[in-house]
């Protein structure tokens, strides 16, 4: 058998689950966007639900909501992330402790650290009781709105919790292969401090920053369960009003939901082309 | 072909009764198949061993033990049925699976056996074609229900068609605090002045949410002046006339709200918390049971106290159905039957249980457990049904539901 063929047939059942469930559940959602439903009696091929969508404003206010927490929540974890792993580069005493700690996190699912800010940042939670202790405040209404806020504070805060740390471990691991020679020459030739950073480091480390912000943002552009459980409800994030039309119990509104679900995909797939252009580019730089 | 024919036939006996016609009428029949079984021993006989997936909703946990522990035991000692409980959050969600098995053609080996569902969830699996119907006159405790009462023959006004089997009753009621709230408003004109003369401390779900829904539909059929006009099918005239007014009544309570009305809760749970971090002084809920089980386990303080209003309060029919494509129908049946019998009925409305109204009516009962019935106690926090049921208002057609809901998100949320 030719190596041509043997990788062929390697790669076939990975490349069917791929292939057969994923792309699958997107035809037959792109089938339901554009008004083919035969199960309940919707057989007319038509643009109907997207019209629907692009005329009426809570699809765009979700859209700016969407992006909004998405860009906001990546642009912070970026910076603390780059931060945390220029520091966790350093030798300190106790220095694995710190490592650790910055990594534990991973390990918890978003939905348990989502009620860990609703229990500590809601208006009745741990910081609103102690600020009610020290007289700071005297009913809960008194203490600043971070959950089902319109500048979603409590959302972005669980993002950043949640992905500093993702972000800081590709770029420690980027750090390591980097190694200090190219820095270390930098200096010898009189870079300060600042300029190795921004000439010699940076751009060093950019392509795994923008790899590891990409899924970041595709990831918080596309997930449900955290504005679900800390988002206000109008307007809303677009995962969550897909999911409000997929469950409304009028059938006739599936094709909204699966025209939504579309244009997240859409969206998403762009960002993924978007990444793989500015890689391939700053690599080849 | 001979097959055919015979289920065909049994299909026209069943409709009969129930009116051929409305069957024909409607655009995708409600189920093509007829029962399987002649009698109940056959039924019985056929169910043991086998296991029934019941897919319901989640979010109490007492409901849960009830179900998993209580009913879990009884059937497997009675039939040798194995029960399993999933838990959902929304009925949706395994309307969801079945339609989606449908389409993937999978019509005899599914995944669910049972949901507890009402209202437009029940409309889309009828919409669908997804439900198993036509086994009622099987049950021996379908005696114990009475099909003449017009609020268990229809869900949310549309006809059950032998297609659910009744399990409990709800009325919607408003709780507060007795200690913090001295004079809750009684009536939804009442509520509309409480709310401008308490800021922050009132709000509801929005409209997403099931019992943010029945709230809205409460000062829905104020402004429409009761709820007689809007019964029967959608009419677009009567619902552009009635909804302005409605809409101006909840923008006007709007900047008295929690958070000033800038947000609404999600979720029921939401509220619920809310409630018990005293963030607001009134919780609502379509089960009145809840506020007894949120007293018991600490939730809402002791105080907590219940009513429904003056103008009457919103009340349902809720029941368990079996999907067309369901593997173990002769469990989901027995299942469905024990579910209705008096001990079950009786267990679940203890208030340490559930303390949930029953779906069979009373005097069908013998005089013994009758009695038994009425001396069950009641936890101080819950309204006594009977005090709910002297002002009971009807539930709407769910086109109604989703036309109030969707207009509510555009002219009030926004």
């Amino acid at each position: 058998m030719s190596e041509r063929w043997k990788i062929t047939l390697l790669l076939f059942p990975a490349l069917f689950i791929i292939g057969g469930l994923f792309l699958g559940g997107l035809v037959f959602g792109l089938a339901g966007s554009l008004g083919y439903m035969p199960l309940i009696g919707l057989t007319d091929w038509s643009l109907d639900a997207y019209h629907r969508i692009l005329s009426s404003d809570s699809f765009y206010l979700s859209f700016v909501v969407t992006f909004y927490i998405a860009f906001t929540s990546t642009l912070i974890s970026g910076c603390l992330a780059l931060g945390a792993a220029l520091m966790l580069r350093q030798t300190f005493a106790g220095r694995s402790v710190i490592n650790f700690l910055f990594q534990i996190n991973l390990s918890v699912p978003h939905l348990v650290g989502a009620v860990g800010i609703l229990y500590l940042f809601s208006q009745s939670g741990v910081f609103a009781r102690l600020a009610f202790e020290f007289n700071m405040i005297s009913k809960p209404a008194d203490f600043p709105a971070m959950i089902y806020d319109p500048l979603s504070i409590g959302i972005i805060l669980q993002y950043v919790w949640k992905e500093v740390p993702f972000i800081g471990l590709i770029l420690l691991a980027n750090l390591q292969t980097i190694g200090t020679n190219y820095e270390a020459v930098a200096r010898t030739l009189g870079a300060s401090h600042w300029q190795t950073f921004r000439y010699v480091l940076l751009p060093l480390l950019l392509p795994g920053l923008l790899s590891a912000s990409m899924i970041v943002f595709a990831f918080t552009f596309g997930a449900y369960e955290i504005p679900a459980l800390l988002g206000q409800n109008y307007p809303t994030a677009l995962p969550v009003l897909a999911y409000q039309a997929f469950t409304n119990v009028n059938l006739g509104s599936r094709p909204e939901a699966m025209a939504m679900a579309m244009i997240i995909a859409l969206m998403s797939g762009l960002m993924i082309i978007g990444y793989a252009r500015l890689a391939r580019r700053y690599i080849r730089d | 072909m001979l097959n055919r024919l015979l289920k065909f036939t049994q299909k026209l006996g069943l409709y009969g009764v129930l009116g051929l016609s409305t069957v024909l009428a409607s655009p995708v029949l409600a189920s093509a198949e007829g029962p399987a079984y002649k009698n109940w021993d056959e039924v019985v006989a056929a169910a043991k061993g086998e296991t029934v997936n019941w897919f319901m909703w989640g979010g109490a946990d007492n409901i849960n033990r009830y179900v998993s522990d209580w009913v879990g035991r009884e059937v497997a000692k009675r039939y040798g049925i194995t029960l399993n409980r999933i838990g959902i959050n929304d009925t949706a969600e395994a309307v969801n699976i079945v339609l989606g098995e449908k389409q993937a053609g999978i019509d005899d080996d599914g995944s669910v056996d049972l949901i507890w569902i009402n209202g437009g969830n029940f409309r889309t699996m009828k919409q669908a074609g997804l439900l198993y119907c036509g086994y009622l006159d099987l049950l021996p405790n379908n005696k114990l229900v009475d099909w003449t009462d017009i609020s268990i023959a229809n869900d949310f006004g549309l006809p059950v068609d032998g297609c659910e089997v009744p399990w409990n009753r709800a009325q919607f009621a408003f709780a507060y605090d007795n200690a913090r709230t001295a004079n809750p408003p009684r009536s939804i004109a009442e509520l509309i002045a409480w709310v401008k003369d308490h800021p922050g401390e009132f709000t509801y779900p929005a409209a997403t949410d099931f019992n943010g829904s029945v709230f809205i539909r409460h000062v829905f059929y104020y402004a429409a002046g009761g709820p007689k006009t809007l019964l029967g099918d959608f009419d677009q005239a009567k619902f552009d006339a009635v909804a302005p007014k409605a809409w101006a009544i909840l923008n006007e309570m709007k900047p008295y709200l929690w958070r000033q009305g800038k947000t609404y809760p999600n979720a029921i749970a939401t509220l619920a918390q809310l409630f018990a971090n005293k963030e607001v002084a009134l919780y609502f809920d379509y089960d009145p049971a809840i506020f007894g089980i949120n007293v018991e386990n600490g939730t809402f303080p002791e105080t907590t106290r219940s009513y429904g209003l003056e103008d009457g309060t919103i009340g349902n029919t809720n029941y368990v159905t079996i999907p067309y494509n369901s593997p173990n129908k002769a469990a989901a049946i027995v299942l469905a039957n024990f579910l209705m019998s008096f001990d079950a009925q009786y267990e679940k409305a203890k208030p340490a249980v559930w303390g949930a109204a029953p779906a069979i009516d009373l005097s069908t009962l013998s005089a013994n457990d009758q009695k038994t019935f009425r001396a069950l106690p009641r936890n101080l926090s819950v309204v006594a049904p009977e005090e709910l049921a002297k002002y009971t208002l009807p539930e709407l057609h769910p086109d109604w539901i989703s036309a109030i809901e969707t207009g509510w998100q555009e002219n009030v949320a926004k």
